[in-house]
C-alpha cells in the first residue's frame, strides 16, 4: 500500500517534471525565435530611425505622412511612384519636371508651381527615408490630437471661471450677512420693545420716560430730509462733482487720449505683435530712421497673408487690395496737432526710448487706442525727467563735459535743449 | 432751473472726450489740421471743416488734405522709377532670376563682433518670428506660415554669403521678398549673422 502510494507519487512527480519541463522549453524556444526576429528588426530599425532622423531635418518643414503641408502627403508614396523616380525628384526636382515627366508637371501645378528643393542625398540615406516613410505608412492614421489640445482649452477655461466664481460666491455671503444683521437689528429693536411692555405689566409700574420716548419713537423721514444740514451737503457735494466734472471736461478739449477709431480692417496688435511676437519694426519700418514710424503698405501684410488664414473675410480684403493695387486707407490714430513737430527716429533710435512707453500696451489691443495724453505738458514732464544715454556717443562727450562744470545732477533732456520752443515749433 | 442750466451746461463740455470714432473738440482746429499735403493722413472728403473756410476760393473745407493728381489721390507719391537712395551703397540690380551669379558676390563688410552684435538685432526685428531665434524654422510664425526651412538644414547649410543677400531681397519658395523692409547695408549685417547660424 506504501509502496503503492510512493510509486504514485514518484510517477506523479515524473509527469510534472516533464510537463514543466516542456513548457520551459517550449518557451526557451519561444523566446529564441522572438529574439531571432528582433535582430532583424534592429537592422531595420536603424536604418528607419536613420530615415526618422533625415525627414525630420530635411523634409517636415514640407512634407508630413498624412497631412498636405506645402508639398503632398508622403503616406504611401512608395506605392505611387517607383523608387528611381522618387530618387530623381528628391535630388532635382526642376529636371524632372523640365524633362516633362507628366505626372511631376501635374504635380508642380497642383501645388501652386512651388518648386521642392533639391537634396544632395546619397542612396543609402534616400533608401533610409523611404524605409521610414514606409513604416509610418504601415501605422494606422491617428486622430486623437485634436481632442486634446481642446482639453487644454477647457482646463483654462475652468481655471478662470472658478476664480470668478470665488468672487461672486464671497460677495454674495457679504450680502446675505448684511441682510441677516439688518434683521436682527430690527428684530432686536422689536424685541426691547416688547420686554420694556412686558416688564411693565408684569411689576406694575408706570414707565418711566425715556422707555416711553423709545416705544413711542417713529422716524419722520420727511423732516429729516428737509433738514438744513441734508440739503446743505446734498448741494455741497453736488456743486463739488458738477465743477469737478467741468473742469475735467475742459481738460479733454484738444486731446484725442482714448481715441479708438475703427478700422477698415479689423486688424488685432494682440495677435500680431502679443500671440506671435512680431517685432514692431517688422510692419512699422520707419521707426528707426525717419519722422514716422510708417504705416505698413500691403506687401508686408502679404508675406505671411499670401498663404496664412487667407479664406478668412478680413484678409480677403487684403488680397483684393494686393491685386487691385489699391493702397488700404487706414484710419491716422494718432494725430499730433499740425504746430508741433515730433521724430520717431529721435526718439527710438537715439533716445533707445521702447515703443510702449508712449503707445501703452499694444500687445494687448485688439483695437488700437491713443494710450498717452501726447499733451505739452507730457512731453516736457518726459524731457525733465530722462537722463540722456551719452555712453558710447561721441556726439555727447563735451556736453556731458560741459554739464559735468556747473551740475552734480546726470545730463537729463532739458539740458540739451529738450525744453526750448523752437525744438516742436517752428 | 438755473441748477439744471449748469447741469446741462457740465454735461456738455465732458462730452468734448475723445472716445471710439469721435477724435474729441480741437482748441484751435485750424492750427491741428495741416495745409501742406500731410504724407501719413489724408482726408479725401471736401465737406470736412467747412464751417470754418479761411479759404472759400478753394472749393474745399479748411481740413481737406489729398492730392487729387496722384493715384487713389494720395498725399504719398512712390520715388520716380529708377531713384537711387542716398547711401553708402549702389543698388541692388541683380535680378530674381539670376540667383547663381548673387551667390558669387562677398559681403561688402568685414567679420567683426560688431557687425554681428547688428545683424541680430535686425534678425530680431525682421526674422525670427519665422526662421526662429536659432534659425530653425520653429519661429511662432514659422509654424503657421510652414515650409520655413532650418538655416542648418543640409539643403541651404552651405549657401554663400551673396546667396542668402539675393534670397532676403527677392524672397525664394515660400518666402516672400524682404528687400522694401531691410536696407541693403542691414541685409549684409543680417547674412553675417545668419551665417553664424548656418554652422551650428
Amino acid at each position: 500500500m506504501i509502496k503503492n502510494s510512493s510509486f504514485r507519487i514518484a510517477s506523479k512527480m515524473k509527469f510534472t517534471s516533464v510537463f514543466f519541463l516542456s513548457i520551459f522549453l517550449s518557451f526557451s524556444s519561444l523566446n529564441s525565435s522572438f529574439l531571432f526576429a528582433q535582430d532583424t528588426e534592429s537592422v531595420d530599425n536603424s536604418i528607419v530611425q536613420n530615415g526618422e532622423s533625415i525627414f525630420k531635418g530635411n523634409c517636415t518643414v514640407c512634407h508630413a505622412i498624412n497631412d498636405v503641408v506645402i508639398g503632398p502627403a508622403l503616406r504611401d508614396v512608395h506605392e505611387r511612384r517607383s523608387e528611381e523616380w522618387l530618387y530623381a525628384f528628391i535630388r532635382n526636382s526642376q529636371k524632372v519636371i523640365q524633362s516633362g515627366d507628366e505626372y511631376a508637371v501635374n504635380l508642380y501645378k497642383e501645388y501652386n508651381n512651388t518648386l521642392m528643393t533639391s537634396f544632395d542625398f546619397n542612396d543609402g540615406e534616400l533608401n533610409s527615408i523611404l524605409e521610414y516613410i514606409k513604416s509610418e505608412s504601415a501605422k494606422p492614421i491617428e486622430v486623437a490630437v485634436a481632442a486634446e489640445s481642446n482639453d487644454q482649452g477647457i482646463s483654462s477655461d475652468l481655471q478662470s471661471s472658478v476664480s470668478n466664481t470665488t468672487v461672486n460666491i464671497l460677495t454674495f455671503l457679504l450680502i446675505t450677512l448684511l441682510i441677516i444683521t439688518l434683521v436682527v437689528l430690527i428684530q432686536f429693536n422689536k424685541l426691547s420693545k416688547k420686554y420694556i411692555l412686558l416688564e411693565d405689566t408684569i411689576s406694575g409700574k408706570k414707565l418711566s420716560e425715556s422707555d416711553k420716548e423709545f416705544i413711542e419713537y417713529r422716524f419722520d423721514y420727511k423732516r429729516f430730509l428737509k433738514s438744513d444740514f441734508i440739503l446743505g451737503a446734498t448741494t455741497f457735494v453736488f456743486t463739488i462733482i458738477l465743477v469737478r466734472s467741468c473742469i475735467d471736461g475742459l481738460y479733454t478739449v484738444g486731446i484725442q487720449q482714448n481715441y479708438q477709431p475703427a478700422q477698415p480692417i479689423a486688424f488685432s496688435h494682440k495677435i500680431h505683435a502679443g500671440q506671435y511676437e512680431i517685432d514692431c519694426n517688422y510692419c512699422h519700418t520707419g521707426v528707426n530712421i525717419s519722422k514716422s514710424a510708417n504705416i505698413p503698405s500691403v506687401n508686408i501684410c502679404m508675406n505671411c497673408h499670401n498663404a496664412i488664414e487667407t479664406d478668412k473675410p478680413e484678409i480677403q480684403k487684403i488680397l483684393t487690395a494686393y491685386e487691385e493695387n489699391k493702397p488700404i486707407e487706414w484710419v491716422r490714430v494718432h494725430n499730433l496737432p499740425d504746430l508741433s513737430y515730433f521724430n520717431h527716429a529721435q526718439h527710438v533710435k537715439v533716445g533707445g526710448i521702447e515703443c510702449e512707453t508712449c503707445h501703452g500696451p499694444i500687445k494687448e489691443m485688439d483695437v488700437v487706442y491713443q494710450y498717452s495724453e501726447l499733451t505739452m505738458g507730457w512731453c516736457i514732464n518726459c524731457h525733465r525727467e530722462t537722463n540722456v544715454d551719452a555712453k558710447g556717443n561721441e556726439y555727447y562727450d563735451k556736453l556731458v563735459a560741459l554739464h559735468g562744470k556747473n551740475s552734480k545732477n546726470p545730463l537729463k533732456v532739458q539740458d540739451i535743449g529738450g525744453l526750448e520752443c523752437s525744438k516742436c515749433h517752428y | 432751473m438755473k441748477n439744471i442750466k449748469i447741469f446741462l451746461i457740465g454735461l456738455f463740455i465732458s462730452a468734448c472726450a475723445a472716445k471710439d470714432d469721435y477724435p474729441g473738440v480741437e482748441y484751435a482746429p485750424n492750427m491741428y489740421h495741416s495745409v501742406p499735403y500731410e504724407p501719413l493722413s489724408q482726408v479725401k472728403d471736401k465737406e470736412i471743416g467747412s464751417w470754418l473756410d479761411s479759404n472759400p476760393d478753394d472749393n474745399h473745407g479748411e481740413f481737406y488734405n489729398s492730392n487729387p493728381y496722384n493715384n487713389n489721390e494720395m498725399t504719398m507719391r512712390e520715388p520716380v522709377p529708377g531713384t537711387v537712395r542716398r547711401s553708402n551703397y549702389l543698388p541692388y540690380r541683380i535680378p530674381k532670376d539670376s540667383i547663381d551669379l548673387a551667390s558669387e558676390l562677398k559681403s561688402p563688410l568685414e567679420d567683426s563682433e560688431e557687425v554681428l552684435i547688428e545683424g541680430k538685432v535686425i534678425y530680431t526685428r525682421y526674422c525670427i518670428h519665422c526662421h526662429g531665434d536659432k534659425g530653425m524654422g520653429d519661429g511662432l510664425v514659422g509654424v503657421v506660415y510652414k515650409g520655413v526651412t532650418a538655416y542648418n538644414s543640409r539643403a541651404v547649410k552651405d549657401k554663400t554669403e551673396g546667396d542668402i543677400f539675393h534670397t532676403i531681397t527677392h524672397g525664394k519658395g515660400r518666402m516672400w521678398a524682404h528687400g522694401s523692409q531691410i536696407s541693403i547695408e542691414d541685409r549684409w549685417k543680417v547674412v553675417k549673422y545668419v551665417q553664424t547660424l548656418q554652422k551650428q
